[in-house]
């Protein structure tokens, strides 16, 4: 008897625990103290035929997992209002550079899964040439998070044959839309970038045996930043040579490149592999005209030894 | 990192409430929103999901007025606490000032808390900054549901598992009461602020 009111006393407090947590939306939590409480009502004899009992916590477990399962299903980001995606387009552009925080808030819309209004804003920061290759690239990205990959396929057709873009820049996109649609599982057949008659065929050679870089992450071992990673994005490539746009506001970045200076360990992204080569630095120059004109471009060569590592 | 406006000489900050899901970052917020309404500048804006959980976050702005010269702005932003939402919780995190982690005090959400803080340190990392370095505060939130006997945990426990290491500053809470909310902002905005003045020196 003495058992049989202190069962009671436990289920009634497991009860209490089971609905609170459900209110509060700590479903599992919730099931398990109700799975607990079905579990005493059987083993206990005074309460075993309760079928009352038991059907109503079988339907409150019942309610659980349907909620449960709901949440799981919840996969897709809801597209929001126009004030919304302003909002969080201000919200998490982070740098003083006008052009650099446009397209971070371009991205941001594209994380958040507001791929329509991402597509608009790149497009309009491709035509305006605000870092075409990320917008490019991003333009693609959210073609494929719509879950349209021919849409991502004609975007390339069409950027071929107009001249938004240069014949490095296609290639680069190319490799990086092939390699996207393969992960994807969409096998598609790319058309191919014509190469630049004039260029020297020893250039064509060396660009040829190198991948595409799309960004590299160094350790600066100059200038006031020596010691932290920086991730930057690279704005062209020829060959073993790329180059990367520094913002003029960004003062202590610009102080940690020196020409001459050797970058050891520099981690080189492509879009079908990453891997790890020491670099020099080879040139800084000031950019005199365009809608970057006062940033600077920073030249890295990558060395071409026999350590480079594929990770 | 700050915003700051030498020129104007307004200074903006971010501070994020982190932690488990359903453990009360929005609730804190809710309850911000109504007692510091002299202090806010705009609305609260919650994307959630159909069943009230936050989506993507919560952001409310604040502007606490002239401190030491200086126009001082504060954006309030949470963190969506579901585990399967770890790359918004990362971009939620971008450029933070300040943490408060709001660990709930139910015995049941235990291991989420340590998974959650476990989870803030390593998006920190990412950032090149540091769950030792950067201005945080816990909240053991909850602490009412004592009286409804649901089992909490000892405060005590709470100190030695979360914050054994970190020894920062922990306040008691019920956010859904107000009790401890208040103190535990105010003292994340202290410790932000003059974190800020190291780095910034905007105070005159």
């Amino acid at each position: 008897m003495g058992y049989q009111m202190a069962d009671q006393k436990q289920i009634k407090l497991l009860v209490k625990e089971a609905e609170l947590y459900r209110t509060q939306g700590l479903l599992e939590e919730s099931k398990e103290k109700y799975l607990k409480v079905l579990q005493l009502i059987r083993e206990n004899r005074q309460f075993q035929n309760n079928k009352k009992a038991i059907s109503v916590i079988k339907g409150k477990i019942r309610g659980l997992e349907k909620d449960l399962a709901e949440i799981d299903r919840e996969t897709e980001a809801p597209e929001l209002s126009g004030n919304l995606q302003d909002l969080i387009k201000n919200l998490f552009s982070f740098s003083q550079d006008k052009d650099a925080a446009e397209i971070e808030g371009a991205e941001a819309l594209a994380k958040f899964g507001q791929y329509e209004r991402a597509l608009t804003e790149f497009n309009r920061l491709l035509k305006k040439g605000v870092f075409p290759l990320i917008a490019a690239k991003n333009i693609l990205r959210s073609h494929l998070a719509l879950s349209s990959p021919d849409a991502a396929i004609n975007q390339f057709r069409e950027w071929l044959s107009g001249d938004l873009l240069s014949r490095q820049q296609l290639r680069n996109i190319r490799s990086f839309l092939e390699y996207v649609l393969r992960k994807k599982g969409v096998r598609a057949t790319l058309p191919e970038v014509a190469r630049e008659s004039s260029q020297k065929s020893e250039d064509m050679e060396s660009e040829g045996s190198f991948l595409d870089i799309c960004s590299i992450r160094l350790r600066l071992v100059n200038g006031p930043c020596k010691g932290s990673v920086k991730e930057l994005e690279v704005t062209f490539q020829s060959g073993h040579v790329i180059s990367l746009i520094i913002s003029a506001k960004d003062e202590d970045l610009l102080e940690s490149f020196v020409p001459g200076i050797r970058l050891k360990g520099v981690h080189f992204f492509s879009s079908i592999a990453v891997f790890r080569a020491d670099a020099t630095i080879s040139e800084y120059t000031r950019i005199k005209t365009g809608p970057r004109r006062g940033d600077y471009v920073l030249s890295i060569t990558i060395e071409r030894s026999d350590r480079l590592d594929i990770l | 990192m700050a915003n700051f406006n030498l020129k104007d000489r307004v200074i903006e900050c971010k501070i994020v409430y982190y932690g488990p899901g359903r453990g009360g970052k929005t609730t804190n917020l809710q309850y911000i929103f109504k007692a510091f309404k002299k202090q806010t500048m705009g609305e609260m804006v919650s994307i959630n999901t159909k069943g009230d959980r936050t989506l993507f976050f919560d952001f409310l702005p604040l502007g606490l007025g002239k401190i030491r010269g200086c126009e001082v702005k504060i954006q309030l932003f949470t963190v969506p606490g579901q585990v399967k939402y770890s790359s918004t919780r990362k971009m939620v995190l971008k450029g933070v000032d300040g943490v408060v982690f709001v660990a709930d005090s139910l015995q049941v959400r235990r291991k989420e808390n340590l998974l959650s803080l476990r989870d803030l340190q390593q998006n920190l990392a990412e950032q090149n900054n540091s769950i030792f370095k950067i201005p945080l505060v816990l909240q053991y939130n909850k602490r009412d549901l004592a009286r409804e006997s649901i089992p909490l945990m000892p405060v005590e426990l709470m100190e030695r598992e979360l914050n054994g290491k970190l020894k920062v500053p922990s306040f008691p809470a019920s956010a859904l009461k107000g009790t401890g909310v208040r103190a535990t902002l105010q003292e994340c905005l202290k410790l932000t602020l003059q974190h800020l003045h190291r780095e910034l020196k905007w105070a005159r």
